[in-house]
């Protein structure tokens, strides 16, 4: 189980239909247009890793997210998180990651920080004592611990990541999605959640980060493996420090083909 | 696990509410002004009216009854839906579904602290009722009561699941809530008896589950009558739930499949 792989995809598939307006469907009723998202991907993601999964925005990347925290079903192909199907096993494989919600919409505006965290620990079981104990250590993680108590709506967009960090963790999950989790931050909050990954999260603890970004630069210097997703497939894949190489020459090329790509898709 | 999940909804939701301090306040003027506008009204309808014959013969005590109890149906027929609503727009819900708790314990505990505050609200209503307007009890049915309480709960709720697969796949419309919300207060009896109806649509009436909710609930409360008054009001309520019981639950488990298909679960 260690030795193997914490995240494995084979030939995953994911069409979504098109919407379409009043018009189309009186004239087409039964067009049923797709737009693939992805399209037969292949991924191994070793245990402990730091993996950047590096694309523009439409190259698939957020879907396979949702397809890996099981919010998604996938159309062909199999995936597996910690050995568990995510389509076939959906409760194990949601037990075995934690998936950072990026969106600030997703927090309860009007309660604490911390009453926050201890709905979303009661959904994962935790209780009493031990739910408080976890709660104010993950404050503590997150550098939240003085603005615990204070209201969500009070908080910086840093500070909201950060605890979407804490919320992802409470189920001590061993594998973290992460979805472009710097977008929006200023450069010091930005790097702060790079460190708060890399260092915290995978280097100290050993836990498995899939990172989706679309900046190469963040990819190049703080994952340990890199993968480029063009049009739902991935492109190029391999250790950073390697793909990184003479000039990140290749990582370069592969990702302006993946940004023209996807620029160009139907 | 599910009992203490539950109570943390119960808990974030009354958390929230509290922030609001003067929703509670209004929520009690309101029922007092509708009280005493039905106070008002019953003036104008003499006790003999042999068509409030069934019920006790006080109009007031009629129209109370109807309008805090329909006000509980609502909730419970379009409670579910708008929590799936709400936490579609609020964004909550996706950071719901990542959670282990299965998706029906999320649904029904999103709607607990609601449905839990129309119980008090409808309790609340007849009892101001009761001592600023003087509200006539007949001899309870307790046993009446009770059946009709549960069998009208499960029904509700029933079409609270379907609500809720409709919203989760098509996101808006809900045309269960319309037409249970909407039609109920014309063809339920919520402030005035069906029999009053003309006969060419009053058979509609009795399509509704709400029909036989507020007449067995009426007849318990106010009219003093003996159980197997009620049966019939019972055996069409026991019919609804059969056939609603079943089918919303499979119309809630092809909601999810194919808004996790479509990945749609939580757009909106």
């Amino acid at each position: 189980m260690t030795d193997s792989p914490a995240i494995v995809a084979e030939g995953l598939v994911k069409r979504y239909p098109v919407v379409r307006g009043f018009r189309d469907l009186v004239l087409k009723p039964f067009d049923r247009r797709r737009v693939t998202a992805l399209d037969g991907l292949d991924l191994e993601v070793g245990r402990g890793r730091v993996f950047c999964l590096l694309g523009p925005n439409g190259a698939g990347k957020t879907t396979l997210i949702k397809v890996l925290s099981t919010l998604v079903l996938p159309d062909g192909g199999r995936a597996w998180v910690n050995g568990h199907d995510v389509a076939r096993e959906p409760g194990p494989a949601k037990s075995s990651v934690g998936y950072a919600v990026a969106d600030e919409r997703s927090f309860y505006w009007r309660l604490t920080g911390r009453q926050n965290l201890e709905f979303f620990a009661s959904l994962h079981g935790l209780r009493g004592a031990g739910r408080g104990r976890r709660v104010a250590e993950l404050l503590r993680l997150a550098g939240l611990e003085d603005e615990a108590d204070l209201r969500f709506n009070s908080y910086s967009t840093g500070m909201r990541q950060m605890l979407a960090f804490a919320r992802a963790l409470l189920a001590e999950a061993s594998i973290l999605l992460v979805d472009e989790p710097t977008r929006s931050l200023d450069p010091r909050a930005a790097d702060r959640t790079r460190s708060f990954l890399r260092d915290e999260l995978a280097r100290r603890q050993g836990r498995t980060v899939l990172w989706a970004t679309h900046d190469l630069g963040e990819a190049v210097d703080f994952a340990d493996d890199i993968a480029v997703i063009s049009r739902g497939r991935i492109r190029l894949a391999g250790p950073a420090a390697s793909l990184a190489a003479g000039g990140r020459a290749a990582l370069r090329v592969a990702y302006e083909r993946s940004v023209e790509e996807t620029g160009r898709r139907p | 696990m599910t009992l203490a999940v539950l109570g943390a909804f119960l808990r974030r939701d009354l958390r929230e509410a509290l922030t609001y301090k003067f929703s509670f306040v209004f929520s009690l003027v309101g029922i007092v002004l509708s009280s005493a506008t039905f106070y008002f009204v019953a003036k104008l309808v003499p006790p003999s009216t042999p068509s409030l014959g069934p019920y006790g013969g006080s109009y007031f005590s009629f129209a109370v009854v109807g309008v805090a109890f329909a006000g509980l149906l609502v909730t419970f027929q379009q409670g579910l839906a708008t929590v799936v609503r709400s936490a579609q727009l609020s964004g909550t819900l996706e950071a719901l579904l990542v959670t282990p708790v299965p998706v029906p314990v999320i649904l029904f505990g999103s709607s607990l602290y609601q449905l839990f505050f129309q119980a008090f609200r409808t309790a609340l209503h007849i009892g101001v009722a009761f001592a600023l307007f003087g509200l006539a009890f007949g001899r309870v049915n307790a046993a009446g009561v009770l059946v009709i309480g549960l069998l009208t709960v499960v029904c509700f709720l029933s079409v609270g699941v379907l609500s809720a697969s409709f919203i989760l796949v098509y996101k808006t419309g809900n045309p269960f809530g319309w037409i249970l919300g909407t039609v109920s207060g014309l063809l339920g009896g919520v402030v005035f008896p069906v029999s009053l109806l003309p006969p060419w649509i009053r058979w509609t009436s009795s399509l509704l589950p709400v029909t036989y909710a507020l007449d067995g609930m009426r007849k318990s409360l106010l009219a003093s009558v003996v159980f197997s008054k009620v049966l019939p009001d019972v055996a069409a309520l026991a019919i609804f739930d059969v056939l609603l019981v079943p089918l919303s639950l499979l119309a809630f488990r092809l909601a999810v499949r194919k808004a996790k298909r479509d990945g749609s679960l939580s757009h909106y």
